[in-house]
């Protein structure tokens, strides 16, 4: 047992995806915070400032995925903890999803999961330890319009999670999710229904969440959700109860 | 692919800002249900993290003085099934200390068997405390929390009210309506910056150990072990780990989780709550 989470002595390294906005570089920021190196990779260049290491590649590319985490246990050693916040979300009607765009949205939100869990999990099972948190959605739970591919692909985050906790939770590892509601991040666009003042009077908290609170959670499951595994977290402002 | 590595501006491990160590300052929670296993867990984690405990039991006398002087706390004796009891408790503590703006509804009592041969007030004994027990807490610290003009409540319901359990169906019943009351609640007082979620703890490590051990004729460690092999993490829960969770979701920096039931069962019960 090399697990970081028993050598106190050792700073613990959280490999963030989707670092360069919204809830990735919130996530970052919390988890720096926090004390944790963070290795952040990013589509974009990120601006770094909570990242101990910046990597630019695409989360729904094998091989890109396990160059970064190449280079991250390169650099930082040993990544205690993943949290897969890298996403992608177009509003389209279901008649006129394109094959193209399912994949896409699979790829990224489904495969940017999976790549990184593949290429982090011999690593974590030979420690005997780790902590994953994959970002999802209220419309995995719930449903919305103009979103099939988008929730279809975040349910797939769900069931992913539910699965792999049970699988890996002998080896010490602990899968996780956290699924916000609409949050205040350039992933909800200016025109956004999601920020017209009607809906938000629909929320019971009537606002939209904040990516330092997605943060708080994410940071929770890794640091004192010691007994949670295969759990959904929902700050998602009462949207889906 | 491209990389660089920026100068290091993290800060030391183990040493994050005063404030987000200890975030209940200033806050007045009640936990009821406090001298022992997971209440008392709760009412310690609170007071660790700056908040002042009113520490609940049925009784009052030297338990509670101990389980309230431990914490750095007051003595809070009501039995959460009476409800003048819990009123004339909630309009002391006003005076006492002011009014309460987290509260956590732990109380609970336990008896299992048949449903056709549970003895009929046993059961209802069950509900009456902790369902309705928990209801009249919730009235009455309302107005409080209203006056403060913020509020955090956590009802503390059970892996068995997510999943029911044979020979439980008053527990897990008066569980489930937990969790149903706090998605109606969530939905009802957040727009007044109240916010009501729960915790769903799967086995831990408290006295009620000794009970079920007892009934199955193990020792508490072979119970340990017996409960530990149906778990995904190989190991019942700790109270401190059911205490962190609730001192997530009563933190006023975080105002996005409204009605929901954070499971705490290492990987046990596999539902939506």
């Amino acid at each position: 047992m090399r697990s970081a989470f028993l050598e106190p002595s050792r700073r613990r390294t959280a490999l963030v995806t989707g670092v360069a906005s919204g809830i990735g570089a919130a996530c970052a920021a919390t988890l720096a915070q926090a004390g944790w190196l963070v290795a952040g990779l990013d589509l974009h260049n990120s601006s770094g400032e909570s990242t101990a290491l910046a990597l630019t590649g695409d989360v729904s590319d094998p091989a890109s995925v396990r160059e970064a985490v190449r280079l991250t246990e390169s650099r930082l050693g040993p990544v205690d903890a993943l949290v897969t916040a890298a996403g992608h979300y177009e509003a389209t009607a279901v008649d006129d999803i394109t094959p193209e765009q399912w994949t896409r949205m699979l790829r990224v939100h489904l495969g940017g999961l999976v790549n990184p869990v593949r290429a982090l999990l011999p690593g974590m099972t030979e420690r005997g330890g780790g902590s994953i948190v994959a970002i999802t959605s209220e419309l995995a739970i719930g449903g919305g319009d103009d979103g099939a591919h988008y929730a279809a692909a975040k349910g797939a985050v769900i069931g992913t999670v539910r699965s792999l906790a049970a699988e890996t939770a002998a080896r010490g590892i602990r899968v996780n999710a956290v699924a916000p509601g609409p949050t205040d991040t350039p992933l909800l666009a200016p025109d956004s229904p999601w920020r017209a003042p009607a809906y938000l009077e629909t929320l019971p908290a009537r606002r939209l969440a904040r990516a330092e609170e997605i943060a708080s959670c994410v940071l929770f499951l890794l640091d004192e959700g010691t007994f949670c595994t295969g759990e959904v977290l929902s700050p998602n402002s009462g949207a889906v109860i | 692919m491209p990389t660089r590595t920026p100068p290091a501006v993290n800060p030391p491990a183990g040493a994050p800002p005063t404030e987000s160590k200890r975030p209940h300052v200033g806050t007045r929670a009640l936990v009821t249900g406090a001298v022992q296993g997971i209440g008392r867990a709760i009412a310690a984690r609170l007071a660790a993290d700056g908040a002042l405990v009113a520490v609940n039991d049925r009784v009052p006398g030297p338990r509670l003085d101990e389980a309230a002087a431990a914490v750095g706390g007051v003595c809070a004796p009501a039995d959460v099934s009476d409800r003048a009891q819990v009123h004339s408790l909630v309009a002391r503590l006003g005076e006492k200390i002011g009014d309460i703006d987290v509260l956590v509804c732990n109380a609970a009592y336990m008896t299992m068997g048949d449903l056709a041969t549970h003895d009929e007030d046993d059961w209802w004994k069950v509900v009456d405390t902790n369902l309705t027990g928990t209801f009249h807490v919730i009235q009455a610290v309302l107005p409080g929390m209203r006056r403060r003009g913020r509020g955090r409540i956590v009802v503390v319901s059970s892996e068995w009210g997510v999943t029911g359990w044979p020979g439980a169906t008053a527990y897990a019943a008066s569980k489930a309506g937990l969790i149903s009351l706090t998605k109606s609640l969530g939905r009802e007082l957040a727009p007044q910056g109240i916010l009501v979620n729960a915790v769903a703890p799967g086995v831990t490590d408290t006295p009620q150990l000794r009970v079920d051990a007892e009934a199955a004729g193990l020792s508490l460690d072979e119970m340990r072990r017996s409960y530990a092999a149906g778990i995904p993490l190989g190991r019942i829960g700790r109270p401190e780990e059911i205490a962190a969770a609730v001192a997530f979701l009563t933190d006023f920096r975080i105002g996005s989780l409204a009605g929901q039931t954070l499971q705490i069962n290492g990987g046990t019960s596999r539902c939506r709550a």
